[in-house]
Order: C-alpha cells, then structure tokens, then sequence
C-alpha cells in the first residue's frame, strides 16, 4: 500500500524513541572505546600518522570509503537524486572507480615506496619548497575550513530534522570524533572508520529495502516515477524535472551534472585529483603494510564504490515515487526515515548518518594535523624533531584543529547567508585542478622544474578564482556581463579550466626555464623509479 | 561579452550538437579500454610478492570486477 503523501510532505522533524537513543549511544560508546584502545599502543609519529605503517588492505579500503561520505552526504544525495535524479551517482561510480584503479596500479605503489608522510612532501622532493609549501598551505586552509563547514552543515542539519540544539550538535561531534584521534591517529581514524562504513551502509540499506518494498519492488518505483513525472508534466512545471533514472544528461539540462562537467571535470579532472592527490584519501595507503596492501585497498574500495550509489541515491528516488511533491530535496530522505522505519531503526539510521559525519571529520583532522606537523613544524620550526616529539607535535595541532573547527563552524553559523557557506563548498574546486597539473608533470615529465610547477600552481589557482567570480551574480550584474556559465553550480568547469591553465603553464615556464639535475630527479618520477620502470 | 564567453559558447555549441547515444558510446569506451589496460598488466604488479599466484589474489581479477559492474551500470542507465 502506498503511503498518504499529503502526510509526508508536512512531517516536520524525526521524532525518536528512547529504543532510538540507546542504539545511537551504543554506536557513539563502541567508536570511542574503539579508537581510544587502539591509542594506547602509539609510541610515535610514524605510529599516529601513517599508522605504524601496519594497517591492512580491508580496513584501509572500508576507511576511503567511509572518509569520502560525509554526513551531508548522507542527506544531500538522497536530496540531489530526488530533485535531479540518478545523475548525481555519477560521483560515486564514472566519477570515482576509473581513477581509483589507476590509482592504485599507478600513484599509490609509487607514493608508498618514496616513504612520504604528504602529498606536499613529495612536491618538494620533485620539486622545491616553494611548492610544497604552497600545496601545502592550500590543503591547510581547505582542511581547516572544511571541518568547520562539515561541524556547521551537519549541526544544522541534526537541529532541523531532529530538534537539536545546532551548536551542541556540533560541539558533541568535534568533541568525540577529535578525542579518539588526538589519541590513536591514523590507525583509530582507520578502524573507527571501518564501523562507520559498515553502519553508513547498513543503515542506508534498511532505509532503501524498506522503500523499496512499499512502492512494491524496483519495478514498481520505476512504474512510480514515470506516473510522477507524466503528473508533473501535465501540471506544467516538468520542464525543470529531469530523467530522473539517466546517468548521462544533455549539455543544456537544468542540473548542475550535464555529460560535459562529469566527463571532463569530473572524470578526468576532479576524481584523479582526489584519489591520487587528497591527502585525506592518500595518507591512509601510505600506511599500509605494504605496497601490495596499499593497491588491494583501493581496489576493494572501488568495488564497495559500486554500491554506494544505491544506498545513498536510490532512496531520493523512492522518495520522489512516494512523494514528488516536497519543496526542498533534502527532506527527501528524512520524510522515508520517519515515515517508514520503526523505533529502533531510526536510531541505527541516526547512527549511520553520525558514522558518516564523524568518519569525514576524523580523518581531516589527522590530515590536517599531519600537515601542520611534517611539511610546517618539522620543514620550518625544527627539522631535527625526533619521531616520539613529533607524536607530541600531532597530537597538540589535532587538539588545536578540534578547537578550530568548532569555533569555525559557530562563525560560520552566523554569517549564513551571506554566501560564505557557497565559498568553502567550491574550495576544493580552486586547487584540485592545479594539484592534479602538479602531480601528473611531477610523476610523468621529467622536464618539468620547479619554477614551473609554482607558476603553473599559482596560476592555476587564480584561474579558477577568476571563473568563481566572473560566475556569481554580483559581479556578472556590476559589469553588465553575461554569465560565465549556463548550468547552476558550475564548479566541475572550474577546474576543467584551472587545470588546462595550470598545465600550460607548468610546460611553457619549464621550458623557459632550467631543468632539474638527473641526481634531484632519482626515484621521484615514474622513468627515474626502478620499480615503475621495472 | 568578453573572449571567455566566446571561447565558452562556442565549446557548448560543439558539444551540444553530439548525440546522447554517442555520448553514452564515449562514456562506455572510456571504461572498456580501462578494462583492456588493467588485463594487459603484468603479473608483477598485480599479484603479492613471494606468494603462489591465485585468481583470488590477483587484483587484476578485482578491479575488472569492479569495471565490468561500470561498464554494466553505464550500458543500462
């Protein structure tokens, strides 16, 4: 029997049960008992960093997973599939399974060999230390502002669909997630995550089967929506409806995700840069237990990737067939929660969008503080740091990145609404592409020097800065300009773009310029490895 | 308009007039030529050091797994 949609569209919040509020207790007490037994064995920064470098494939793989979705994942992809439809799975499968796997055959065994700690790192070994620095300080800011955004948009999200208060919610999260990294690193970040992966997925599942056996099996939500849109056709605003069940759009579609932005920003551009150069994402392969560990993670990674799309974007399908009358997409997957799931599984759903939330924010943190401690404190303030002292240094700078982010995501809180919040969201965008130009003339043209590679960055960067601002209305209104762009939210074109730019540059300047001496370039690019070559 | 609408539109104008199919066409291409890639590495990089050879440990088995479940996804939606 279908559901009455007249009373979905106005349920307001989830309401939960104490049967609800043990499940998710019981999930927040095993995370942080998990992570902090895992704390007493770290002795030193090899340990809290990279895990003591013994950390094996299946949990390292389930832990890229559960890092690469966030709990506004959780909702907002539901959300993005209920108003745009099955594109947005694109993400998650064309946008990620392709780079992962050259990842793992290429990048990730050579990475792990050079024996760095960051990504930055290897950018000065290949290069200099204006680019490590650079890289660096771009990955610092994004890490640190991320957090704040992730504690801000999942607080706000708890308080609108749960009734909770936005800056508890978000000091409870910073608290937990930052108490059991501050105290195991890497491994507990890993091994928590690997909970948080099977609870995320779990979770989801319930909500997906659930949905799915109220509109009678797939073919019955398949039937739904073609009734759903034909309605929606005839009431005449079905021109900004889209195929809801097509991956590949048309260029002109009303979606941020026409062929073009997935195709080369996204595939070609964002995901390789993501997957081979994130340090979030790389850092937990580089402490696998060995190189072969390091590749059999991601590629477990990619075939758990496959599914993710079904868990997570599905059910704002389901949704849609039961109700495609609500006026904000992120309702979508809290009205199939309240609506269809009993006591008790509303708490485990609860859980897994807190797996999700706490498994993103554990992991920038250990980035972040892996940063600050290798390529700022142990480059600039004392080289000569003993790895015991450096365990120190880690752990005081992912205490000052807890602090951080929950004073970030307060200020951010109050400054919504003036488009700050849209700033950060396309952070990633400014620097992915150029990163991406960094790695690929780092690891595969020998030619490439340094001053190259900063002027490339550099100019890489300011390209899609220019892009964001000639693509927002304020501006575009000033000069009389016609947009930049014909598609809403159009960050995969930025980086298209900056790292078009960025490559260019990194070539011509190179040229231009001296190149690096055969001694400099021994093992830090594919020709000069003996085991690429090999 | 400036020379970066120009260089924009006439991009967008390009590749409006390909057809979806032939996009999907691409899209598939793409995967399978992946697919092809990962078949033709070498033992070497694929299997653990040391260890007998074993379907189950060769990663080439897992990640043309994980391809052919793209190339099936990308054939039907």
């Amino acid at each position: 029997m279908i559901l009455d949609t007249r009373l979905l569209s106005t349920l307001d919040t989830v309401s939960l049960q104490t049967l609800d509020y043990v499940v998710i207790l019981a999930y927040l007490a095993a995370t942080v008992l998990l992570g902090v037994t895992i704390g007493r064995r770290i002795r030193t920064g090899k340990d809290f960093f990279l895990g003591g470098r013994r950390l094996p494939w299946w949990a390292i793989g389930m832990s890229l997973v559960a890092t690469d979705i966030g709990g506004k994942d959780i909702i907002g992809v539901g959300g993005a599939a209920y108003d745009y439809g099955l594109a947005v799975g694109n993400f998650e499968w064309i946008g990620c399974v392709p780079a992962m796997i050259v990842a793992a055959f290429v990048f990730i065994p050579f990475f792990w060999r050079t024996g760095v700690y960051t990504i930055p790192e290897y950018m000065e070994r290949r290069f200099n230390q204006g680019v490590r620095t650079s890289l660096a300080v771009c990955w610092l800011i994004f890490i640190a502002c991320s957090l704040g955004v992730m504690l801000f948009a999942s607080g706000k999200m708890m308080s609108e669909l749960f009734g909770w208060e936005i800056t508890a919610c978000m000091l409870i999260t910073a608290v937990l997630a930052g108490l059991y990294t501050c105290v195991g690193g890497l491994a507990a970040v890993v091994y928590t995550d690997m909970i948080q992966c099977t609870i995320m997925i779990g979770g989801c599942f319930l909500v997906l089967v659930i949905g799915l056996v109220e509109l009678g099996g797939i073919d019955g939500m398949v039937t739904k929506i073609e009734t759903r849109q034909q309605e929606i056709s005839r009431d005449g605003d079905g021109g900004e409806r889209m195929e809801r069940t097509s991956l590949i759009l048309p260029v002109d579609t009303g979606s941020p995700f026409p062929w073009t932005g997935i195709l080369f920003g996204l595939t070609f551009v964002l995901a390789p840069a993501y997957w081979m150069g994130h340090q979030a994402i790389v850092q937990r392969s580089l402490g696998a237990k060995s190189e072969f560990q390091a590749k059999a993670s991601y590629i477990w990674a990619s075939l758990l990737k496959s599914l993710i799309p079904i868990v997570i974007a599905v059910p704002g399908l389901v949704a849609f067939a039961l109700d495609p009358q609500l006026v904000d997409g992120d309702r979508a997957v809290p009205m199939l929660v309240s609506s269809l799931l009993p006591t008790g599984l509303k708490g485990l759903f609860l859980a897994a969008f807190l797996a999700a939330l706490m498994s993103s924010v554990d992991s920038y943190l250990n980035s972040g503080a892996t940063i600050l401690s290798h390529d700022i404190y142990r480059r600039y303030i004392r080289r000569a740091a003993s790895d015991e002292h450096l365990l120190i240094v880690g752990r005081l700078t992912t205490l000052v990145l807890v602090v951080w982010a929950a004073a970030f995501g307060l200020t951010v809180s109050r400054m919504e609404g003036t488009g700050i919040y849209a700033i950060f969201q396309t952070l990633l965008a400014f620097f992915q592409g150029p990163a991406l130009a960094l790695l690929l003339t780092g690891v595969f043209w020998k030619r490439a020097n340094g001053t190259g590679a900063l002027a490339g960055f550099l100019g890489g960067v300011a390209t899609a800065i220019l892009l964001f601002a000639l693509s927002q209305e304020s501006v575009v209104t000033r000069f009389s300009l016609a947009p930049l762009f014909q598609i809403s939210e159009p960050y995969l074109y930025f980086s298209v773009w900056a790292f078009l730019v960025s490559t260019a540059l990194i070539v011509l300047v190179s040229l231009l310029t001296k190149p690096e001496t055969e001694e400099k370039l021994r093992g830090v690019t594919y020709w000069t490895d003996s085991r690429s070559k090999a | 308009m400036t020379p970066l609408h120009w260089i924009g539109n006439f991009f967008r104008e390009q590749l409006l007039m390909i057809p979806l199919p032939v996009v999907r066409g691409i899209f598939l291409t793409l995967l399978i030529v992946l697919l092809v890639w990962v078949l033709a590495l070498p033992p070497a990089i694929t299997t653990p050091l040391g260890k007998p050879r074993r379907l189950a440990t060769n990663l080439k088995t897992w990640a043309a797994l994980s391809l052919i479940v793209q190339i099936l996804i990308y054939s039907v939606l």
